[in-house]
């Protein structure tokens, strides 16, 4: 009788872990919020869309540094002072501006300490911008559209032939 | 034994007759590479960080004693004791003939500097705090280590890393004595060198290739990728 009870016993703590173990590998551990709302209202639909700006047109630090940037308050309110200027964001915007404010824009990428992501490699590379960032111009806000894990990164290095050695982006 | 699978394989000279021990290397390291501060209980443990430390010998018989000096980092050994004894493969060979520690790879099992013959590879035994307003020179382009992680001279493999950007965006190969690792940028009197072995017209090739030559612990058969010129030519040693 004792044994039979053992037996079911280790079956059931198998079985759960198992369980736990597979529930553990389906779950989605990334719960990041892949669209968080932003200060303002920025459409990047209106302005990349179809407004057609180019992303290095604000974001041009992505050309000769490793981040990409965002412009600086003076370079929205440069256009903005004469584009739409009784806009309600874009007020909200000059109100920044005149407390001397950064906007405190939330980062939707963002990688972990211990890599080392050169963004002007990658755009040296001719790897158009929406190929890890997704179809920005149609989105009216951020949406995160890749995983950013190391296997993603890897596939790409791959493909393309580029270095896969650890210290290449392992710092 | 050795697998040439890139153009580089960096390497350095240390003249032992041009060091004068001053230390401005083992400081010039520490600020660079984000290693940790430690007090006087890590030190008295024998847990303090240090990616490179300067031996001192005696030598001689009073009244005419000498103070040599032994700067030793990690030697990026072409067949590296540390390697195959990693669990994880945080410790690896990279195609330029270093000696890579994956940071966020390693678990901290520390066989890696059990079997480094020359002890240059430290581990965070705690956290380290860097007290305000040190924190400010961190260098973003080191990670900050965590406890329980193994770490060790890189060669300054941020600097290695951007001068090949830099390389590739010319369409060019990286020129001799244009890296320099924080240690031979700093020292006063040029007795470190560092450069692409495999260019036999570089620099420390040239200087790799003196009479003078040793390797630390030859014997061992390690292959270390450091090169050291003998010194105390006017010493009876």
């Amino acid at each position: 009788m004792n044994k039979v009870r053992l037996i079911i016993g280790l079956a059931i703590v198998t079985v759960a872990i198992v369980a736990a173990s597979v529930l553990l590998y389906i779950l989605p551990l990334d719960v990041r919020d892949h669209s968080p709302v932003q200060p303002l209202r920025f459409s990047h639909k209106l302005h990349a869309g179809d407004n057609g700006i180019h992303c290095l047109f604000c974001h041009s630090y992505a050309l000769k540094s490793p981040a990409a940037g965002i412009p600086s308050m003076e370079e929205c309110r440069a256009c903005h002072l004469f584009i739409s200027p009784n806009a309600p964001e874009i007020k909200k915007l000059m109100k920044y501006w005149e407390k001397r404010e950064p906007i405190p824009w939330v980062r939707v990428y963002s990688l972990p300490d211990f890599v080392y992501f050169p963004h002007m490699m990658h755009v040296r590379a001719k790897l158009p911008c929406a190929a890890c960032h997704g179809e920005v111009a149609t989105m009216e806000r951020i949406t995160r559209s890749a995983s950013l894990k190391m296997g993603w990164c890897l596939n790409c290095h791959q493909k393309h032939k580029a270095s896969i050695d650890c210290w290449t982006c392992h710092k | 034994m050795e697998k040439m699978t890139s153009q580089y394989r960096w390497g350095m000279v240390v003249d032992l007759d041009r060091c004068t021990g001053c230390g401005a290397c083992v400081v010039a390291c520490q600020a660079e590479n984000n290693v940790a501060i430690c007090g006087k209980k890590e030190i008295s443990e024998g847990r303090n960080m240090h990616w490179l430390r300067i031996e001192r010998f005696w030598v001689g018989k009073y009244p005419d004693v000498r103070a040599r000096f032994l700067p030793v980092l990690c030697q990026h050994c072409q067949d590296a004791p540390c390697e195959p004894v990693c669990p994880v493969y945080a410790s690896y060979h990279n195609p330029d003939g270093l000696n890579g520690q994956v940071y966020n790879r390693c678990v901290g099992t520390r066989y890696c500097g059990n079997n480094c013959p020359y002890a240059v590879r430290v581990f965070n035994f705690y956290n380290h705090e860097w007290p305000k307003p040190l924190d400010n020179q961190l260098s973003p382009d080191m990670t900050v280590r965590t406890r329980g992680v193994m770490e060790k001279c890189t060669f300054c493999v941020q600097r290695i890393r951007r001068a090949k950007e830099d390389a590739k965006s010319e369409n060019r190969a990286i020129r001799d004595g244009e890296i320099q690792p924080a240690c031979a940028q700093t020292c006063p009197t040029d007795a470190l060198v560092f450069g692409n072995m495999a260019d036999p017209r570089s620099r420390v090739a040239i200087l790799s290739r003196s009479p003078r030559r040793f390797r630390l612990l030859e014997h061992l058969g390690t292959h270390p990728s450091i090169y050291y010129l003998k010194g105390g030519g006017r010493e009876h040693v």
